[in-house]
């Protein structure tokens, strides 16, 4: 077991391939990295270069082929099924490009589902002040169907960083967005992991928002390739 | 192939698990239309074929008509074929009856008489016989030989004074177990014979005869012609005879048909509800898929045409799958039809050997296409409105959309917290419509299901044999009005020598077993208020049942010691159903039948009542038993109902029946035989009703597999999303089975609720229309409890099944997945 206490996340010799023969695609080719507590790492790579599936993998969302990745110390894929769900609902947030919102929720209920699955309770207190933090305190009642795709995006981060977890994964947060908004989503984002001293792994091929990033990782041919 | 076609086939190969389901009820439509109408019909030919073979081949025959008659009535325009007989006289036996008739060749044929061997008579001399009239004439002989037979001819209305012949043997008839039994035999005799005894003048004929049936007349235009030939030819109703047996078998009973298309429509409306319900719920989903087709120029009409088009593609793999199914149910169902139908009567061996000998095929062509057609139009009704709504689909809207339907709410108070339920309540009260257009479909079967069960649950076969007869047997004399043959068993004749004295009481009081035996008394009665011809009966109930009587009263007021006075009765309803206008306080002006003699006399309708058949055995005119008794002067009791230890007591059975054989003139019913007749008559059209509504809540059932599959397919996105921010593999299990059970517990509410109160009035309705005998309310529990068993399993195997298959996909191809 790795026990750097510094280190949020370790991943060890990393493979995940699709396919098979000449149809082989090496997602993730033999893939070590580390990533500090408290930081804002961006990974960056062409389309097609391994990197959604490389955070899939972080967040436990796929299994690997070979190699094993630990969270705060604890080897992810030891977990079955359901163990590694509850795992991934205290540590891990996710933001998604197209926001993944659940229609039927109001923005509210949106943002709390995720303690709701925990069968934790909602301290209204510390939501609002997420809320306050992205600016969403008017919106509480609206349905997803009624917001921007900046105020969708920003329910998103609400309801990822709502749980305060220890961890942020972020693929392509602000891939729909337009630029205004985008730098608008990013800084925000920045700001509440910083204020609530979570850790901050965000997919981007934008050379901008990565260069605001306190880390970038880039990713070729499922390598990391400058870590 | 056609572009349409083309992504029509397409279409429904992508859509798969969609189409299977629909395909899965149309095949269960086809099969239940195809099996419906085989069934049906088979059941029909089968009876026909067994009564064709017992009964004779004509549908009318005059009596008494002459040689001048005979001759216009054969070339009358309306009659195909014709046949002739006139009764000689009879042999002068001792205890047997043998019948000399002359029959002619086409008559014989009519009869469906037929010579195990020989020729018909022609000289004057000659005779056919059987081997039982040679055995009861004490001789033996062969074709060619002579017998001596002793004989009386009718001459003038009477049988003539007995004399003797020679007659030569030239053929023989084949004799039956009735005629053994009965010792009653006819022999044949030639029309030289007939000519020769009888003058000319006197000789009366009885006229067979056969409507033509090239325009495939129905049984009641048969039986019109009939009337109107005997009407233009003076032969009066009383000789007129229809054989009603064999035309019901031969000729289309005009109520069988509205009965067959009822079922058939119901069959119908299950398949509409079901593949409706399948495409509206699922077409949200295909609302871009539509809108897009029409960005790149699909006109509306070919969109109508993708939409018909894959639902008959589906019915091109579904309908051949039903018929084939139905081919092999429905010689299935035929067969436990005749395993279950008790019996073993002539009639049912008939029957069992009709099936054996395969003489009735099942299979008609024009059933197949009936089924095919049927099934084919239910499926394009089906289409009508998803087409509609596919075509009418804006392209822009349609592109906009997330598959996931319109949300006009752009706010809405939430809940504090989120947990399963809630989450599973919003995404419920989110797809409003579709839930409800799935329960309601659902709903409709289970409603239908309960109202049946509750008439089912209520026909007893104790009970309905408890309603049928008073004790344990019923004693009766042989009444019987109309037979000419026999004038003996008018009641008027019946009541100056009635067999059922106080003698035959006292020997059946005195039989082991026997508690009591209770006498009814009839009285024949006939006024201008009922209709021309008919006849009803007073019915003198004994003071056992005056606590029944007076409690069967549903209007009006009266104790039995009232109805001692004898000019008072109580109505029953079955009364007021062929005479509606009668009501409390009418007088009723009767004709009272003693005998010989009959009077007038006022009876006030004092109140009316709701027996059961065996306390009231058609005497609808209830009275008590001493008034009944002295409105005649000869013995008119009509029934003695005898209330025995045990239901059923074998040795009890048969000393009473060795009575009956002895005297011949009385007859005997058995509770135990009636409750058996109920029974298996239960059991069959138990068993057929529960596998019909089987077979329909399966179609029905369809629509809470598609609409569970659709609702996690249309959400495959959205659930791995919950998933991927934290919800257990468990948690989504529960989510789809709460959503399950939501449309479960709909499903039973209205079901066994609705079904329930439903069934209530159709239970009054049945009880009303004495169906199966019913007479007291019994909740269908079993069947309740079945159906909501049934369904909750389902829907567990169904969620988990689901949430399997959900978790087939990885997370990650999930959480990609878009519509």
């Amino acid at each position: 077991m790795k026990t750097d206490s510094n280190m949020i996340l370790v991943v060890e010799d990393l493979v995940k391939y699709y396919g098979a023969g000449e149809n082989l695609v090496r997602a993730v080719d033999h893939t070590n990295l580390e990533i500090e507590r408290g930081r804002f790492t961006a990974i960056v790579g062409r389309s097609g270069s391994g990197k959604s599936t490389l955070l899939h993998l972080i967040g436990g969302l796929d299994r690997p082929d070979e190699g094993k990745i630990w969270i705060e110390g604890k080897d992810i894929f030891a977990l079955k099924d359901d163990q590694l769900a509850k795992f991934r609902r205290k540590k891990i947030g996710f933001i998604f490009q197209d926001f993944n919102l659940i229609p039927s929720l109001n923005v509210w209920e949106n943002i709390v589902l995720p303690l709701g699955l925990d069968n934790r309770k909602v301290r209204k207190n510390d939501v609002a002040e997420v809320l306050e933090k992205i600016g969403l305190a008017d919106k509480i009642e609206s349905m997803p169907n009624a917001l921007s795709g900046g105020q969708k995006q920003r329910t998103a981060i609400a309801r990822a960083l709502v749980t305060r977890p220890a961890m942020i994964l972020a693929d392509e947060p602000t891939g729909n967005l337009d630029s205004q908004t985008e730098l608008e989503v990013i800084s925000l984002l920045k700001s509440c992991v910083k204020d609530f001293g979570q850790t901050l792994v965000m997919i981007t091929h934008d050379e901008t928002i990565a260069q605001m990033a306190d880390r970038v990782i880039e990713i070729a041919d499922g390598k990391a390739v400058n870590c | 192939m056609k572009m349409t076609t083309r992504i029509a086939f397409d279409n429904m190969k992508y859509y798969k698990s969609r189409n299977m389901l629909i395909g899965i009820a149309i095949v269960l439509t086809t099969m239940l239309l195809f099996v419906i109408p085989s069934v049906g019909k088979g059941m029909i030919d089968i009876q026909f074929a067994a009564t064709n073979r017992l009964y004779p081949a004509w549908h009318a025959l005059y009596r008494n008509v002459d040689e001048e008659i005979v001759r216009q009535l054969s070339v009358h325009h309306d009659i195909s074929k014709y046949g002739l007989r006139s009764d000689a006289g009879y042999m002068k036996l001792e205890d047997a009856s043998v019948g000399m008739l002359y029959v002619d060749q086409d008559g014989m044929e009519l009869y469906k008489m037929e010579l195990a061997e020989g020729s018909f008579p022609k000289q004057k001399d000659e005779i056919v016989v059987s081997q039982g009239i040679l055995t009861e004439l004490g001789q033996q002989g062969d074709i060619g030989d002579t017998v001596t037979v002793p004989y009386q001819i009718f001459r003038g209305g009477e049988l003539d004074l007995a004399q003797q012949g020679e007659f030569r043997i030239c053929g023989f008839l084949e004799d039956n177990d009735t005629n053994r039994k009965t010792r009653a035999y006819t022999a044949l005799i030639s029309e030289a014979f007939l000519k020769s005894e009888i003058p000319n003048e006197e000789i009366v004929y009885r006229f067979l005869l056969q409507i033509d049936d090239t325009d495939e007349p129905t049984t009641d235009e048969i039986e019109e012609k009939v009337k109107n030939i005997a009407e233009q030819f003076g032969v009066s109703e009383d000789d007129t005879n229809i054989n009603q047996d064999y035309l019901m078998a031969n000729y289309v009973d005009p109520v069988m048909l509205p009965a067959i298309v009822m079922i058939m429509a119901i069959i119908v409306l299950a398949g509409v509800i079901t593949i409706y319900s399948i495409y509206y719920v699922s077409m949200n989903q295909r609302i871009q898929e539509f809108g897009r087709m029409k960005a790149i120029g699909a006109a509306k009409r070919q969109i109508r045409q993708v939409v018909l088009r894959e639902g008959f593609c589906v019915a091109a793999f579904a309908v051949p799958v039903g018929l084939l199914a139905g081919t092999f149910v429905s010689k299935a169902v035929l067969s436990l039809f005749v395993h279950f139908m008790g019996g073993e009567d002539e009639y049912m061996k008939t029957i069992r050997e009709v099936i054996n000998s395969g003489e009735v095929s099942l299979y008609y062509w024009w059933a197949y296409v009936l089924a095919a057609a049927v099934t084919l139009c239910t499926i394009y009704i089906s289409l009508i409105r998803p087409m509609h709504v596919a075509s009418k689909i804006s392209e822009v809207e349609a592109m906009r959309m997330q598959g996931a339907g319109k949300r006009s709410r752009s706010r809405r108070k939430g809940y504090e917290f989120i947990t399963i339920g809630r989450l599973t309540r919003r995404n419920l009260l989110e797809n409003k419509r579709k839930s409800t257009i799935t329960i309601l479909s659902m709903a409709v079967t289970g409603v239908f299901l309960m109202v049946v069960a509750t008439v089912l649950s209520c026909a007893n076969p104790t009970e309905s044999a408890n309603g049928t007869l008073v004790g344990q047997y019923e004693i009766s004399p042989v009444i019987e009005e109309n037979n000419k043959e026999h004038p003996e068993r008018r009641w008027t004749e019946i009541q100056k020598d009635n067999p059922m004295d106080e003698p035959l009481k006292q020997q059946i009081e005195a039989l082991a077993g026997v508690r009591r035996v209770d006498t009814f008394t009839i009285v024949k009665v006939t006024s201008e208020v009922f209709d021309e011809g008919d006849y009803q009966w007073i019915n003198g109930v004994s003071r056992e049942y005056a606590k029944e009587l007076e409690k069967g009263i549903t209007e009006g007021q009266i104790t039995y010691e009232e109805l001692k006075s004898g000019d008072k009765v109580i109505v029953d309803t079955a009364f007021l159903h062929w005479y509606p206008e009668v009501g409390i306080g009418d007088k009723l002006n009767l004709t009272v039948y003693d005998g010989d003699r009959a009077y007038e006399k006022e009876f006030e309708v004092a109140a009316i009542g709701d027996y059961r058949s065996g306390l009231t055995d058609a005497g609808y005119l209830i009275m008590a038993k001493e008034a009944a008794d002295r409105l005649c002067e000869n013995n008119s009791s009509g029934y003695f109902h005898v209330i025995a230890d045990k239901n059923y007591d074998e040795e009890l059975k048969e000393a009473l029946s060795e009575i009956v054989d002895a005297s011949g003139r009385i007859d005997m019913r058995i509770w135990k035989t009636e409750y058996e007749t109920w029974k298996s008559a239960m059991t069959v059209t138990s068993g057929a009703s529960y596998a019909f509504l089987g077979i329909l809540a399966a179609i029905s059932v369809m629509n809470l597999v598609n609409t569970m599959i659709n609702s996690v397919h249309v959400r495959k996105k959205e659930l791995g999303m919950m998933q991927a921010i934290g919800m257990s593999d468990s948690q989504l299990l529960r989510m789809l089975q709460l959503e399950g059970l939501f449309y479960t517990l709909g499903t039973l509410l209205i079901s066994v609720g609705l079904g329930s109160l439903a069934g209530y009035p159709v239970f009054l309705y049945a009880k009303r229309n004495r169906i199966f005998n019913i007479s007291t309310y019994h909740y269908p529990v079993t069947t309740a409890v079945t159906v909501s068993v049934v369904l909750l399993l389902l829907q567990i195997l169904l969620a988990a099944g689901i949430g399997r298959s959900v978790k087939k996909a990885s997370l990650i191809e999930r959480i990609r997945f878009s519509e």
